[in-house]
């Protein structure tokens, strides 16, 4: 017998509203998609201006580099041949039509193009970055299960205190310490680097080199070769996974939590499905929603933990140049190098947005 | 559900796949690639390039870099401070103003293009042309024109006379290079000067990370002053940490480490058996500067008095105990100087020494008590002290903190001591800001001349409106001084004239320091401040 009620007539949509209601669906998937991608604009161009007035304070390269040589009026001839004695706000709408034809300028302490430094080392930082995303990931996604399956118990307890820690220290000082017991005392571990002076000669100059050492290395097919970019990767990956697992382990394990509690396990249950494949199959996925939505955040905390990394290590990224430059005041290398992240960051967390939209509609209301 | 489960066992399996291979590749890898050996000398730095290319950098960094692959018409030879030819077959002044310079024959640079006058007239005009923000072209600036009546014979017209001319060509100004692969008018790439082999120095470059690693090769071309490269390959790896390149040394990573190692790190490594660290004179001075306007009793002070002004700066001089500086806060990497000409160049004095304090460089407090009180100063000077420590090193910390103490503890001064950060503080002491306050100084080239015309001439560095015509004509005489003795007789009065009057209150001399496997052998430091591979042989 089917059980009818007023109710459930009415709440059954009509071929008519059936129709309304996907096109309403559709024509929100595309303003929210729309929204996400304008913003970007914005975001870029805030975090620029920032960094260009920010810059400003702190000084110039040419004094900073060639001050201790120069008389005073030497000096001021060369910062007036920079345009350097300008008017900030001159200087700042020269920079952003700069930025409008796509043109990031040259750095003024090496006389790079901006877009050379980008590709040149970009490489190496995107390599870190997805060798800490697979820390992260191998480390936090199965420890957070766990973590909630034993739930209050002793092994959760110290899952979560792990996290804490991991989450807490800085990335520079985890480094440090990282390097400090594997490097030093134990001597396993190699102190810094992508790979040893002989395997950088190698990957360097091998036809087409990507400036991905893991993928040049795979290329040589050399075991040793492999086996020593692997060597170097290990410290700096876990630095920077370490930060990021934290994160995931928590947001998993109240996720997990949220889900193992929940009615549609329950009835699982009572039907007699067994405990681990309860976890693993219908807590687990729901549990992962929030994970791929925290991704995009993450892949920005990981860009701005790389920089600490890179530094701690030697690791010549992105991170690693940024600090450089800004060393040597370099206002024009940071500025194009801060940009360029700012719109990887925005796209990544566009391109996020945008599958957590897809994978749960809720997201886009 | 079936393909969640069927997911999650793929995840799991390929995640454990994964971590398996790195395992077991990371325990399979050792630190050396048998079929990439590295050959010849490892040389360890910190130091930071600007740029290969001569125009654009007047750093040491760079310098050190330009020193081993390009050529100069002068140089210094090992073990001395002064210039003689070097692809040069002779060079002269033909008179006050004009410099001749004959090339040897057969120069050829490393791509097998011939070197000739033409590309020693380009490699200045360049300089002088591109005028790059970070450029040597300020050591030019006497240089009016270049004149090539031959392949071989190039004419410096000066436009006043200067003895240091012959320096400067073996300054970060001298380079030569190849006019077929470098830009007349811009900046050339390190990549195509590295393509180009546009080298003719005692070694090439082979492959070139700008401050990553640089390989060399010795230039069998090379036909100079110097000789033959006694390695032939050297590879440079620069480090960003001084701990790394400390270790780095320690554990055999590198040969040889130099530049720049903490003074910490540098006493550890004398107590290692396993290394052998070697001094020598370096070029690096660290002075304070008095701001005869606004130092106590200065030009603009209500106050103003020139006799006490100058009691204050002698007082100061009698109080400072150099040795404790050195070695309490540099551990000996710095020695105490006594002049603002380093010691081992020609023409070095120590007027400081015998003037002021005991007489033997140490400090004497009831001698400063004394000159203050016959210039009728009574009751504490307040000095204000600037520093900056971002640029002079992360040490001027404790440095300045013990000249504090040697001063307060005297019962003379009360000091106030403040830092900034440089590039402020490059602009505001021009500013009168700083009533005394820290400077540093690199050599140009290895001349005394270079460490008294920035200082002590009409338009200087220092700027602190220090204005002594005689000490001008001192400096002006001795740069157009021919004879070496009178030269130096010169040099040595404009020393003992600044002593008296204390523009500037000499402190430290740098000493240059490598840190060499045991089995290096040939390493020199010397006062050319120059750093070369090429007498490197293990």
């Amino acid at each position: 017998m089917t059980l009818t009620t007023p109710e459930a007539v009415e709440s059954e949509p009509t071929k008519p509203q059936q129709a309304r209601r996907s096109a309403k669906s559709s024509g929100g998937l595309g303003r929210y998609i729309l929204v996400r991608f304008l913003l970007i604009f914005p975001t870029v161009f805030i975090l620029v201006t920032l960094v260009f007035f920010l810059m400003r304070v702190i000084g110039n390269p040419i004094t900073a580099s060639v001050g201790g040589r120069l008389t005073p009026d030497q000096l001021q001839e060369r910062l007036h041949a920079a345009g350097y004695d300008r008017p900030v706000f001159v200087q700042y709408l020269e920079y952003l039509g700069g930025i409008v034809r796509g043109d990031f300028g040259m750095t003024s302490t090496d006389n790079r193009p901006i877009t050379e430094v980008i590709v040149t080392y970009g490489g190496a930082t995107a390599e870190l970055v997805f060798y800490a995303l697979i820390v992260a990931l191998v480390l936090g996604i199965p420890l957070g299960m766990l973590a909630a399956y034993v739930r209050d118990k002793w092994p959760d307890v110290l899952f979560r205190a792990l996290a804490i820690l991991t989450y807490a220290t800085p990335v520079f000082f985890g480094g440090l310490l990282l390097k400090l017991v594997f490097s030093v005392w134990l001597g396993v571990l190699p102190l810094g680097d992508r790979a040893s002076t002989r395997v950088s000669l190698v990957l360097d100059n091998i036809p087409g080199a990507t400036g991905i050492y893991l993928i040049d290395a795979l290329r040589t097919g050399n075991g040793q070769i492999i086996g020593d970019v692997l060597q170097h990767a290990v410290l700096p990956a876990l630095t920077l996974g370490l930060l990021t697992a934290g994160i995931f382990l928590r947001l998993v394990r109240a996720n997990m939590i949220g889900s193992l509690g929940s009615e549609y396990v329950d009835a699982a249950r009572s039907r007699g499905v067994r405990e681990a494949r309860l976890v693993r199959t219908h807590a687990f996925r729901p549990a992962l929603v929030p994970i791929i939505t925290v991704m995009g955040l993450q892949i920005a905390m990981l860009l701005g933990g790389s920089v600490l990394t890179e530094t701690t290590f030697g690791w010549r990224g992105l991170g690693f140049e940024l600090n450089q430059y800004l060393s040597a005041r370099d206002f024009v290398a940071v500025q194009g190098i801060v940009a360029m992240l700012a719109v990887i960051v925005a796209v990544t967390n566009f391109i996020v947005d945008v599958v957590a939209a897809l994978i749960d509609p809720r997201v886009r209301f | 559900m079936a393909s969640v489960t069927k997911w999650g066992k793929r995840g799991i399996a390929l995640g454990a796949g994964a971590a398996a291979t790195a395992l077991v590749l990371t325990g399979c890898a050792s630190s050396s690639v048998s079929d990439t050996a590295l050959n010849g000398m490892s040389i360890g730095t910190t130091d930071k390039v600007t740029s290969l290319d001569p125009a654009g950098s007047y750093d040491n960094g760079s310098f050190a870099v330009q020193n081993q692959v390009f050529p100069f018409l002068m140089n210094t030879p090992v073990g001395s401070p002064d210039v003689e030819p070097d692809i040069a077959e002779s060079a002269e002044f033909t008179n006050d103003t004009t410099y001749e310079v004959t090339l040897k024959e057969g120069l050829q640079f490393a791509n097998g293009n011939d070197l000739t006058s033409s590309d020693v007239k380009f490699s200045f005009d360049r300089e002088l042309k591109i005028n790059n923000e970070n450029g040597p072209q300020s050591l030019l600036a006497n240089l009016k024109s270049i004149d090539t009546p031959d392949e071989t014979t190039v004419v410096f017209n000066l436009d006043h006379a200067d003895q240091t001319w012959p320096q400067v060509l073996s300054s970060p100004a001298g380079p030569i290079v190849d006019e077929e692969v470098f830009s007349a008018d811009e900046l050339t790439p390190a990549a195509d000067i590295v393509k180009g082999k546009a080298f003719a120095g005692q070694y090439e470059i082979t492959s070139y990370k700008e401050n990553d690693t640089i390989q060399y090769k010795a230039n069998p071309k090379y036909d100079g002053l110097l000789g033959k490269a006694k390695t032939d390959e050297v590879t440079a790896s620069y480090y960003t940490k001084e701990t790394d390149l400390k270790l780095a040394v320690q554990q055999g990573d590198v040969d040889v480490a130099y530049r720049s190692l903490t003074p910490t790190d540098i006493s550890d490594l004398r107590k290692d058996d396993s290394v052998k660290v070697y001094d020598g004179p370096g070029g690096e001075i660290r002075y304070l500067v008095f701001n005869f306007n606004t130092q106590p009793f200065g030009a603009s002070q209500s106050d103003k008095d020139e006799a006490k002004a100058l009691a204050v700066r002698q007082a100061v001089a009698d109080v400072v105990d150099r040795a404790k500086i050195a070695e309490d806060v540099y551990n000996n990497t710095y020695s105490p100087l006594y002049s603002m000409v380093p010691d081992g160049l020609t023409g070095a004095a120590k007027p400081f020494q015998e003037l002021y304090g005991d007489g033997d460089g140490g400090p004497d407090v009831d001698k400063a008590k004394q000159t203050l009180s016959e210039a009728g100063v009574t009751g504490k000077v307040q000095l204000d002290i600037q520093y900056a420590p971002d640029h002079y090193g992360s040490t001027s910390d404790d440095e300045y903190a013990e000249l504090k103490t040697q001063l307060e503890n005297s019962g003379l001064f009360t000091v106030n001591i403040q830092s900034t950060v440089y590039t402020t503080y490059a602009v505001e002491r021009t500013k009168d800001a700083y009533p005394v306050y820290q400077l540093g100084w690199f050599p140009d080239f290895s001349d005394a001349d270079n460490y008294l015309s920035p200082f002590f001439t009409k338009d200087n560095f220092v700027q602190n409106h220090y204005d002594d015509p005689e000490i001008q004509d001192l400096i002006s005489e001795e740069q157009q001084e021919s004879d070496a003795d009178a030269r130096a007789a010169l040099i040595e009065q404009a020393q003992e004239r600044e002593a008296t009057q204390i523009s500037t209150l000499p402190l430290l001399q740098g000493k240059s320091v490598a840190v060499a496997s045991k089995d290096v052998k040939g390493l020199t430091l010397d006062s050319s401040y120059k750093f070369r591979y090429a007498t490197l042989s293990k």
